[in-house]
């Protein structure tokens, strides 16, 4: 879309809301993608420090 | 048991135990998942369990015990692990031992030594058996003392039939590593074939086996599931499908020779029938006519007859359409509809029927890819599907400590929050009411979450904006055309409400409703026919970390949404 003319916003970005409500659910502990988000959360890290190792 | 322990030392396979079926699996070097077949030839190995004068016989010997030994011969027992004698359902053991009420377990009374005495058998103690038979079937194969595996079990096991088979594996010899369900180790065999492409998909596992079929709707989201809804039936089985073939040849013989005795009727006139009509539904499933063929089915006779598929369909018909309703079911079940399904992956035995395939292809729409050898060329045996799953999963974790394994399966680890709506950017117009919705993370999506799109701006470059929003995907039925209807702002209700009441030839499609619009910003200065590139960052906080750049340029924005806290619950 294009910006119209007068939007402005400090460093161009404005939030408007949020998202909703997440539901918890149980993920299944299986495949080697789960093994990697159990290391994430495990020594709480982020994707970014996750690659870098 | 120390050296057990001692991941260095461990061996470990993939097991699947079924009731009517099991099967070992390992992964070679390379990565490639394999089905180990036992001493007879047999991947399908039956989970049957007979004795002769005090020699054990099992899988496919034992089952051919059920004509002269059915006394002594112990079948579909797996069920009962775990469980109190007034809970279970001991229809499928009609025919061969009955389990009985053994304290507060249950056992069978078989004659298993050489004596002609009957002992009772705990059922824990017949599947320690059981694996004590697959372990050495896969020690043999592999060369190796097998001291740890991986076990496949249906998502309704509860915690108590789980401890008391990891006590039955035990007493194998076998570690259990970890206990995994069905539908998911199907899902990870597919996924793990290098051919394989990541992506988010809701995927059906409909395991189709001999006493029980198990539905599973499972959302994949970069390659984490997520079990959405499951369904068992212990009525729509392989069992009730062989009682269909049992039923046409009992009266095809009775009608051929009239002063017979109905072989249903008796004992091994039945065992007889019953052996012989799978075999016959297993040759249907690759030939299009069969042979049937028992030697002195009752009363002195032999019995020969032939039956083509169409026949074999026609026959079935009823319970076909009854699979595909439970695929159905599962789908209603976990508020979807049969367009947000991606893939069908059939597994189980039944699942190599074609009709049945074909009758589940039906039911939903052509976007959906089927997974069963009679309507996909890339698909995997479906009676090896949880094996495999289970052999992959056992040489990702044969190294940990056990310890670990239990810490990363705690609840504190899988619990993890999931987005209830997809967010997206809008494109085309900047006004919810006109604008497309183009989704870059799906609803259901675990969170923490990354991912990035790459969105095309308007033609002419220039000043862009990007408006980032929740979307609810909408099941449009009739003519497209634009609703201008808006959105109540904050009405959060299901948008599920998808069985219209008017059966006319409808077209249904999927669409996006925009709901919630999350943030603004502005790329200025593209160029013509310019692409910016989006990655969101959602955090367990609900937190939304979004940085925009158009594709070969420089800078960009970045910009945080705060998370649910701060926002007072006014979603």
């Amino acid at each position: 879309p294009v910006l119209p003319a007068g939007w402005t916003a400090e460093k161009d970005f404005k939030p408007v809301g949020s998202l909703s409500h997440a539901i918890d659910r149980n993920i299944e502990p299986v495949g080697p993608h789960f093994l990697a988000h159990a290391r994430r959360k495990r020594h709480k890290r982020t994707f970014s420090e996750d690659d870098r190792i | 048991m120390s050296a057990e322990n001692d991941p260095a030392q461990r061996v470990a396979i993939g097991i699947s135990f079924g009731n009517s079926y099991s099967s070992i699996g390992f992964t070679t070097g390379e990565g490639r998942a394999e089905v180990i077949a036992n001493e007879d030839g047999d991947r399908q190995i039956p989970s049957v369990l007979s004795y002769v004068e005090g020699e054990e016989l099992h899988g496919g010997q034992a089952k051919t015990q059920f004509v002269r030994n059915a006394k002594n011969t112990v079948a579909y027992f797996r069920d009962f692990l775990g469980q109190e004698f007034k809970s279970i359902d001991a229809t499928p053991c009609h025919e061969s031992a009955h389990p009985l009420q053994h304290e507060s377990t249950i056992a069978f009374k078989v004659k298993d030594s050489a004596e002609d005495e009957e002992n009772e058998v705990t059922v824990s103690d017949i599947t320690t058996r059981h694996l004590k038979r697959l372990r050495n079937s896969a020690a043999y194969y592999l060369g190796k003392e097998v001291n740890a595996a991986v076990i496949t079990v249906p998502t309704n096991f509860s915690d108590a039939q789980k401890e008391a088979l990891n006590k039955a594996a035990k007493e194998a010899g076998i570690e259990v590593l970890q206990f995994i369900h069905e539908p998911v180790a199907a899902v990870l065999a597919y996924d793990a074939r290098p051919e394989a492409k990541l992506a988010d998909k809701i995927v059906v596992v409909a395991d189709l086996g001999g006493t029980r079929s198990d539905v599973a709707v499972v959302a994949s989201r970069g390659g984490i599931y997520t079990i959405l809804a499951t369904l068992h039936d212990y009525e729509v089985t392989g069992l009730k499908l062989d009682q269909v073939l049992i039923d046409y040849f009992a009266k095809e013989f009775l009608k051929k020779h009239k002063s017979a005795s109905d072989p249903r009727e008796d004992a091994r006139g039945l065992a007889k029938l019953k052996l012989e009509c799978e075999s016959v539904k297993k040759a249907l499933s690759i030939g299009t006519s069969a042979n049937f063929s028992v030697e002195s089915l009752v009363g002195g006779i032999d019995y020969t007859a032939t039956i083509n598929r169409t026949r074999y369909d026609l026959l079935g018909n009823k319970l076909f359409s009854a699979f595909s309703r439970l695929v159905l079911h599962a789908v209603e079940k976990a508020q979807l509809d049969p367009l947000d399904i991606t893939e069908v992956i059939l597994a189980g035995g039944n699942a190599h029927t074609p009709k049945i395939a074909s009758t589940i292809a039906n039911a939903f729409p052509e976007t959906t890819t089927v997974l069963a050898p009679s309507t996909s060329t890339t698909a995997i045996n479906p009676s090896e599907l949880s094996v495999r799953g289970a052999s992959i999963q056992a040489s990702l974790i044969q190294e940990f400590e056990l310890e670990d394994i239990e810490q990363s399966t705690h609840p504190m680890v899988t619990v993890t929050p999931h987005l209830s709506h997809a967010v997206g950017v809008l494109c085309i117009s900047g006004d919810e009411t006109n604008g497309v919705f183009h989704a870059i993370v799906d609803a259901e999506t675990p969170l923490p979450v990354r991912r990035t799109a790459i969105i095309s701006t308007p033609r002419e470059g220039g000043d862009v904006l990007i408006k980032l929003a929740e979307g609810l995907r909408h099941i449009k039925v009739t003519k497209p055309e634009p609703k201008a209807k808006k959105e109540k702002a904050e009405d959060d209700s299901d948008d599920s409400d998808d069985d219209e009441s008017d059966e006319e030839e409808e077209l249904r499609e999927k669409t996006w409703k925009v709901s919630n619009v999350l943030s603004e910003a502005a790329i200025k200065g593209v160029k013509k026919g310019g692409k910016v590139e989006v990655q969101i960052n959602i955090g367990a906080d609900l937190g939304v970390n979004a940085i925009y750049r158009e594709v070969g340029g420089k800078g960009g924005v970045r910009g945080i949404i705060a998370g649910e806290k701060a926002a007072n619950g006014s979603a």
